[in-house]
């Protein structure tokens, strides 16, 4: 088992009040927390952070780590022979087990040795987990496959890391950031108390074509000179095919056209729609002739783009 | 290795959960999601029945009020108010989102 400094953690002396380890654990949620923070390192930043202050705000848990004695973060050790008072920790291997793991069934414990008489169940740990998916799977509906871990007694009673592996059936309707349920598929429960369950947050891989709001997408059409003044049919890539779409003559940029019900399916109504966003653009190195034919239409042409900056 | 094949269930506008379901979900006591209704930051889907609904996406913003709980020791008085800003917030990102579709934010 790997070693963590929880005080280096929170930044603060071994020696700290309880006070001080309170106050320097809430300046460190405030820039951290993941519901707060966009640091996107925050996330992992506030895993450490919270480990540490679950162990070190519990007066008997913080005895209990002192008790395991100074190491640099990340060397390997073992708890020396009944630790924290928990009996029967002699011959645990302790190799696959995290800290956090260790005082999670620390305080599991204190609690069954609490409430012996009840057995009073404690629910399973709740666990969240992010997958992406593709635009086609989510048009079209897929199965993932999830993969985690959860700590968990094994058969000779030792508190292990235990892969976790479902497939999971992702249907049709959603769209990104879709957060799912998946009912008793977390940590287990104790003394009968219900399996924790695992949250599921969905997104999608970026597109090299489409960009996604809710259930509708949205591409860049790009267009010639030529098609945007005088008008087009053009083929336009949907998540169901191409489909040919009338340009108006005279479109400038930025216009969206609307091609109705080409977006992702939902689940009780028609599909969202496909916007296509007109671009115009034009060609970096014109040849000879189209250089021609541009001066020519400059001579020709009396619109004026800018009259309104007069 | 355990391996399921599991249906899943929807968190959003579509789908109900109850308040027991809402309550074993986050984590909250149901008088603090009461309270919260009250207070006019939650709303059910049937206000005038006696077993209240939710729609599914509550359970979102009501899951990170729990943790903001915990993790702050946030005050009961303060709930309402951070259930409100939270709703907030997640209204405005998705304007931005609406007003913004070339941003990958």
């Amino acid at each position: 088992m790997k070693f963590k400094d929880y005080y280096e953690a929170l930044g603060v002396a071994r020696t700290a009040t309880q006070d001080e380890i309170k106050k320097a654990y809430r300046k460190l949620a405030h820039q951290y927390h993941p519901d707060v923070s966009k640091d996107p390192a925050g996330e992992e930043k506030f895993k450490e952070i919270g480990e540490a202050y679950a162990t070190l705000k519990d007066v008997e848990k913080r005895a209990a780590y002192d008790e395991l004695g100074r190491h640099p973060a990340g060397e390997e050790f073992r708890p020396p022979p009944n630790w924290g008072g928990q009996q029967g920790t002699q011959g645990y291997s302790f190799d696959d087990v995290d800290l956090s793991d260790l005082f999670a069934s620390f305080s599991k414990g204190r609690q069954g040795r609490q409430h012996q008489d009840r057995s009073m169940p404690i629910p399973g740990q709740d666990y969240e987990l992010a997958t992406q998916i593709s635009l086609e799977d989510a048009f079209n509906g897929t199965t993932v496959d999830l993969n985690f871990t959860v700590p968990e007694y094994d058969a000779q009673g030792q508190l292990k890391r235990m892969p976790h592996t479902f497939k999971a059936r992702i249907p049709k309707g959603l769209t990104d950031g879709q957060k799912m349920l998946l009912r008793g598929k977390g940590g287990k429960g104790a003394h009968g108390g219900p399996d924790g369950n695992l949250y599921l947050n969905i997104s999608f891989t970026p597109h090299r074509l489409f960009r996604v709001i809710d259930h509708d997408l949205y591409i860049d059409l790009p267009l010639t000179v030529s098609e945007a003044a005088l008008g087009a049919t053009v083929k336009v890539p949907t998540l169901d095919g191409a489909v040919n779409l009338k340009v108006p003559e005279g479109i400038a940029s930025g216009q969206k056209l609307r091609i109705a019900k080409r977006g992702l399916p939902r689940q009780s109504q028609d599909n969202g729609d496909l916007y296509a966003i007109a671009q115009i653009v034009v060609p970096a190195k014109p040849s000879d002739k189209e250089r021609e034919l541009f001066k020519e239409l400059a001579e020709v042409s009396t619109f004026n783009p800018r009259a309104h900056f007069e | 290795m355990n391996i399921d094949f599991t249906e899943l269930v929807w968190l959003d506008q579509h789908h109900e959960v109850s308040i027991d379901e809402l309550a074993e979900l986050s984590g909250l006591a149901q008088e603090e999601l009461q309270h919260l209704v009250e207070s006019g930051a939650l709303i059910p889907t049937n206000p005038d029945e006696k077993r209240l609904s939710f729609s599914g996406h509550c359970v979102v913003s009501i899951r990170t009020l729990s943790r903001l709980k915990q993790d702050f020791e946030l005050e009961p008085n303060a709930f309402a108010l951070t259930l409100v800003f939270l709703e907030r917030i997640r209204t405005l990102e998705s304007k931005l989102r609406a007003l913004n579709p070339s941003s990958s934010e």
